[in-house]
């Protein structure tokens, strides 16, 4: 028998957050340097599971992923039968803290794709004192619906197929083709509506926009990561991004898409490597 | 513009594929459609019976209802069927997205079957071989 266990574990915490208690699944491993890891829109974890397996990095850094409320193993709330969710910028900055306040991290490095790299923006804006630095992958400070967000959740269509099928044009070529699949699975699995409340935060929230230059990457250094194949955060919507903060940083990564961290793991390593080592000491990136 | 003829071949090639390829047929079993390709100004109606390509006629013609249509030009077409495309000719949402392509009618019907849609529109990618 070959069976070959992993070094991720997996636990619940249930805490506040806004008023409102949440059920929160996380999975861990490694020991040194903490990093909280944020999926992306209609996905969970399991997008940074190739992070958490790394023989190289988790010698040296802790690496932290939760499930967001409603995604995932972390169950809605209570009542959600009767909701509609729409995420908002306040309840994921409290989602984020509220997280790192249980888990008692001191000043983690913030690392987060698509939605969880708006967020980085936003708490690199408004926290920057409470984490270390912040690796905001296909992140921009807005970016409008090309597309009616309402078609990812309706009662005559299916919801997760469907959303796979159109968020496959963010993925590029060069990925392998399981890892691209595997991507698209995390997808299908998400609950109704959930894509629908995610990217309401996401195209709908400019409250970014005007504020960039006030980001302090002094206190701590933020690194924008784009996939050359993104389709919505495009490399041109980093660049501007990236241009309006004062000392910021970019990596474009050729043959990536959009969600770089689980659609093509081994191209990915080096570019967050290298993001890490800009985390080191705040400014650092300037 | 486009060459009608090595259109036709690679649709039929695509077809040939589409009957090669079992998971598509049981994707596409409830998609009896018919979905117009214009390139530049040339047209061609795909005729879509549960999940099969049943027929492949040249337009143009005004008699012909749709479903759905994708148009596109020549050059975007034949960069989107490359092996390996580029940014935004990867896929018929990056040729909308760079303003090289559009989707009229019935779009949900669209999404719906997206799956189905996109991979048969795959199997042009490569080298034509007559």
């Amino acid at each position: 028998m070959n069976a070959v266990f992993e070094p991720i574990t997996g636990r619940y915490v249930t805490l506040d957050i806004s008023g409102v208690t949440q059920r929160i699944y996380f999975e861990e491993a490694g020991q040194g340097t903490p990093v909280v890891c944020f999926h992306t829109a209609g996905s969970d974890n399991r997008q940074w599971r190739f992070i958490l397996n790394d023989d190289e990095l988790t010698r040296t850094h802790r690496f932290i992923a939760p499930d967001m409320p409603w995604h995932g193993k972390s169950l809605p709330p209570a009542g959600w039968q009767t909701q509609q969710y729409d995420l908002t910028t306040k309840t994921y900055m409290d989602t984020v803290l509220a997280f790192c306040d249980a888990l008692e991290l001191d000043r983690p490095i913030f690392a987060g794709c698509s939605m969880g790299g708006r967020i980085a923006l936003q708490l690199a804006l408004h926290h920057p004192d409470r984490f270390a630095g912040f690796i905001a992958i296909e992140a921009s400070d807005f970016q409008p619906a090309w597309y009616d967000i309402d078609w990812f959740h309706r009662p005559d269509a299916p919801g997760g197929e469907m959303g796979a099928a159109l968020i496959s044009a963010n993925i590029a070529p060069q990925s392998p083709e399981v890892e691209r699949w595997n991507t698209q699975w995390l997808f299908m699995q998400s609950g109704p509506g959930v894509v629908r409340g995610d990217l309401s935060f996401y195209t709908r929230d400019d409250s970014l926009v005007g504020q960039l230059h006030r980001i302090d990457t002094a206190k701590a250094p933020v690194h924008i990561m784009v996939g050359e194949y993104d389709l919505t955060c495009t490399p041109e919507d980093a660049r501007r991004t990236a241009e309006a903060i004062p000392g910021a940083t970019l990596d474009v990564m050729p043959g990536i898409g959009h969600f770089p961290m689980s659609e093509n793991p081994e191209r990915f390593h080096p570019h967050f490597v290298s993001a890490l080592t800009r985390m080191a000491e705040p400014g650092s990136g300037q | 513009m486009a060459d009608t003829s090595d259109l036709i071949v690679r649709f039929e090639r695509m077809r040939t594929n589409l009957n090669r390829t079992p998971h598509l047929r049981r994707l596409g079993a409830l998609f009896s459609e018919t979905v117009l390709i214009q390139i530049d100004d040339e047209e061609f109606y795909l005729f879509f019976d549960k999940g099969q390509l049943a027929r492949i006629e040249p337009g143009p013609s005004r008699k012909t209802p749709w479903r759905f249509a994708l148009r596109t030009d020549a050059d975007a077409l034949a960069r989107f069927w490359e092996p390996m495309p580029a940014p935004g000719f990867h896929d018929i949402f990056g040729l909308i997205k760079i303003g090289r392509g559009r989707i009229d009618g019935d779009i949900l019907c669209l999404v719906k079957n997206l799956r189905f849609f996109k991979e048969f529109m795959d199997f042009g990618r490569g080298e034509l071989t007559v």
